[in-house]
């Protein structure tokens, strides 16, 4: 006897796992003289059992017609699959009527039909978008263009939407490979859709830190630097600017090496970064001649008002972090301080 | 049409046929239909057919130890098994008179 109690064992195991699909109770009284039935014929004659009887999904599928396997729906796998998508569809009915009341419906899909025709409209203006893309290559925007000519793509999205609605009153009557060509382009274009989004999502994402839209009319936003000058035109330095909230105000950006703190946040520099650039007689230390007439110091100022130029207060201002402290010394005679942006 | 078409319709037949005289078991039977001239009757197919026949009620088993090689489960025609056959085989016998007239009327050499 050349075949093994295993060979035996694996075969009818193959045997039954081909016969899965029957229910437990037939495939049980199917198969269960079959290891008996099989040591029966490996004792008749040499040769394995593939040899013999074939493999074993043939030697199930001959059984099967042999024994008139019942349960015949599960026989074959498109039968199978065919159930498989009728409970699926039963599925989807029962939630498609679950899911209308909330909406005002009676069906889901009665509501969702309603937007075919916005689905027509979307359609056409996707496949206006997909040509604009083959066709100009390069960088495009929201609005189709043929071959990178607006005025031709419009023309084009005009023809498509047409093309589009007469394609939609007329797709339930599509039987066949048409049915399938359009099914295959919905697909196409919502890919499209898809990918479009998320590119523009991307180009988006780019503004939150490459620009400020709103900068794009700030005044300042070529200041680079500030210069502060007290009433008697000598510059301040290390001065700090605060808004009416307490918040720092920026403006500019150091182009230039800071000496005192040379690894230290150049955001967190006071003003001027770079004093040696100073545009009005850097550091002058009597008069203020070269001040502009606008910042001439009313006669009534007091003189003494380089109180808040010294560099000490300023710069401890914002350690302490007294959030309705003011820059300015408390004193009333308030200097006149002449912000100087440079441009 | 080949023989494995024509089979499937009349193994049962076949199988409760060569039960008659003798019990035989699985591989046994199979024997003596290929010496009968089924040639093409198939492993499986005996099996299949042999166990829904008992699953039908027309035949019974018992099981035979032996001691050179495994046991063997015979199959025996009881008495169902046995009207089951008278009929299928007068059945056969005038679906085949049928058949073999049609076609003589027709000239087809046998």
């Amino acid at each position: 006897m050349t075949v093994t109690e295993q060979e035996i064992a694996e075969y009818v195991g193959r045997v039954r796992a081909a016969l899965a699909d029957l229910s437990s109770e037939v495939r049980d009284e199917l198969t269960e003289d079959l290891p008996e039935h099989l040591a029966e014929v490996a004792a008749e004659a040499e040769g394995s059992l593939v040899e013999r009887l074939g493999t074993p999904e043939a030697y199930a599928a001959e059984l099967r017609a042999a024994a008139g396997a019942p349960g015949a729906g599960g026989r074959h796998l498109d039968q199978r699959v065919a159930r498989a998508v009728l409970r699926g569809r039963a599925q989807l009915r029962a939630l498609d009527a679950r899911l209308g009341p909330p909406l005002g419906y009676a069906a889901a899909s009665e509501f969702l039909r309603l937007l075919r025709p916005a689905w027509w409209v979307l359609r056409a203006y996707l496949a206006a978008m997909l040509v604009t893309v083959v066709s100009t290559g390069g960088s495009f925007g929201l609005l189709p263009r043929f071959g990178g000519e607006l005025l031709g793509g419009l023309l084009m999205l005009v023809g498509l939407l047409l093309a589009s609605i007469w394609l939609g009153r007329r797709s339930e009557r599509l039987r066949g490979w048409p049915r399938w060509a359009l099914h295959a382009g919905t697909l196409v274009l919502v890919v499209f859709a898809l990918a479009g989004l998320a590119n523009a999502e991307d180009r988006a994402g780019y503004s939150d830190y490459g620009y400020d839209p709103i900068a794009v009319n700030n005044p300042y936003d070529r200041v680079r630097d500030v210069f502060v000058y007290d009433s008697e035109g000598r510059l301040v330095e290390n001065a700090r600017l605060f808004d009416q909230n307490g918040d720092p105000i920026r403006l500019g950006y150091p182009d230039c090496a800071d000496e005192r703190d040379p690894n230290g946040n150049p955001l967190l520099r006071p003003y001027p970064y770079c004093p040696e650039q100073a545009p009005f007689a850097p550091r002058a230390p009597v008069g203020p001649p070269v001040l502009p007439p606008l910042s001439s110091p009313s006669a009534s100022s007091t003189p003494e008002p380089t109180a808040s130029a010294s560099p000490a207060p300023a710069a401890s201002a914002s350690e302490t972090a007294d959030p309705t402290g003011t820059p300015t010394p408390t004193g009333t005679p308030v200097p006149t301080i002449t912000v100087s942006p440079t441009r | 049409m080949d023989t494995t078409q024509l089979l499937k319709g009349v193994l049962d037949l076949a199988v409760l046929a060569v039960l008659r005289h003798e019990d035989g078991y699985g591989y046994d039977i199979l024997r003596r239909l290929r010496e009968a001239g089924l040639e093409e009757v198939g492993d499986a197919s005996v099996y299949g057919t042999l166990r829904r026949l008992f699953a039908a009620g027309l035949l019974t088993t018992y099981v035979v130890p032996s001691e050179s090689g495994p046991h063997r489960k015979y199959y025996s025609l009881n008495a169902a098994g046995r009207d089951q056959l008278t009929r299928s085989g007068k059945l056969w016998r005038s679906f085949a008179t049928t058949m073999d007239a049609l076609l003589d009327e027709r000239g087809m050499a046998a």
